[in-house]
């Protein structure tokens, strides 16, 4: 059952990122019109792999201390006249995919607990 | 990441579209410009799709194999210039003229470039309408764990 | 649903729970060896077991699916619930077996 432990924790840092993530995108959006504005992303592989291979809190602060994703700016993005550089296409299929993801981990994670619940209940 | 990809083979396709109508208004737009920075008037420019990515049949043998490889998109290879010389016609008054009082007008057709823009248009449609496929199917696959 | 999950099959193929004699009848059973404990315990850890692999591989499958790996998200889904459901059956057979033994238990001769 320590299986179910540890993709529990993996799947939290999962949904911890994605909610980040989809804050960054939320703010290109906003900021679509604004002149001088470069869309701000996270690189969501390489700080998912930094958040599960750093060992968790021992508890004491709750494990809460983790470093804060560092927000760059996405390359390869052209800029209009204004100097702002979001593609609202770009922003669209990320908010949806971000929004896949997090459905995503909260299933999983339903069905890690679910199996945990039903060794507790003793099948019942 | 890797999770949805067939969600950015359509966001390719999007993102394509988009500049091409983006051309085709820049075509629509300068369609009587006699004066550009360049000197002489204004060229059209038309965009080249490029299939982005390995070939679908490798993807779908490395899949077969239970390798990975990422399926193929659309991107713009190229924006070039239509080499058709310009239309000229006779208005000795114009101040672009030439010495015989023929001015060089773009060679833009504006109905076809209706056609193209509703054609963009039409694949923007559709792109947008796999895209809301392809979540879909992907919800669907989270209900397998509902319940 | 036994093809699915080979262990459990066997157990729900070998009769009554009540007949704990040699292991000769039953398929895939190993034979009675010298302690006299019987073979049933055998099939019962190979099913334990191998609910357990299914559990690991789907935990595995998901670790895969989130660093970006190339399994697809309804493979995974299809695998964990896999674990889920041997899980439940596990439990179902393990209630049952227990029931069985507390019956035979307030048997008085």
């Amino acid at each position: 059952m320590s299986d179910q432990a540890a993709t529990i924790s993996g799947l939290e840092s999962f949904l911890r990122l994605t909610s980040l993530r989809e804050k960054a995108i939320s703010t290109n959006m906003a900021n679509v019109d604004t002149p001088g504005y470069h869309t701000q992303d996270i690189d969501f592989q390489a700080e998912f792999n930094r958040a599960i291979s750093t060992p968790q809190g021992d508890g004491e602060n709750g494990g809460m201390m983790q470093l804060e994703p560092a927000a760059r700016e996405v390359p390869g993005l052209m800029e209009r006249a204004d100097g702002n550089n979001v593609d609202l296409d770009r922003e669209a299929m990320a908010m949806s995919q971000v929004q896949l993801q997090y459905q995503l981990g909260i299933q999983l994670i339903r069905s890690q607990f679910h199996t945990l619940l039903s060794a507790i209940k003793d099948g019942n | 990441m890797n999770l949805f990809n067939s969600l950015e083979i359509s966001a390719s396709a999007l993102s394509a579209e988009r500049q091409r109508s983006e051309v085709v208004a820049a075509n629509l737009a300068n369609a009587e410009t006699t004066r550009t920075e360049a000197g002489g008037p204004f060229h059209r420019r038309e965009v080249v799709f490029r299939s982005a990515g390995q070939p679908f049949g490798l993807t779908l043998a490395n899949a077969v194999n239970g390798g990975g490889g990422k399926a193929g998109g659309v991107e713009i290879s190229d924006v070039i210039d239509d080499p058709t010389p310009p239309i000229m016609r006779y208005e000795p008054g114009h101040p672009d003229a030439n010495q015989d009082g023929y001015v060089a007008y773009p060679a833009i057709n504006p109905v076809s470039e209706m056609v193209d823009l509703e054609d963009s248009v039409r694949a923007y449609q559709l792109n947008a309408s796999a895209v809301s496929a392809t979540k879909q199917m992907i919800q669907q696959s989270f209900d397998v764990l509902k319940s | 649903m036994s093809n699915a999950i080979p262990g459990l099959g066997s157990i729900g193929s070998t009769g009554s729970i009540g007949s704990i004699g040699p292991g000769a009848s039953m398929p895939g059973a190993t034979p009675l060896d010298q302690t006299g404990s019987t073979s049933f315990t055998g099939v019962l850890s190979n099913a334990v077991q191998q609910v357990d692999q299914l559990n690991t591989g789907a935990s595995q499958q998901i670790s895969n699916l989130l660093q970006g790996g190339n399994s697809d998200v309804s493979s995974v889904m299809i695998a964990v619930e896999k674990a889920d459901v041997a899980f439940q059956l596990m439990m179902q057979v393990r209630n049952k077996i227990v029931n069985a033994y507390q019956e035979i238990e307030k048997m008085q001769f």
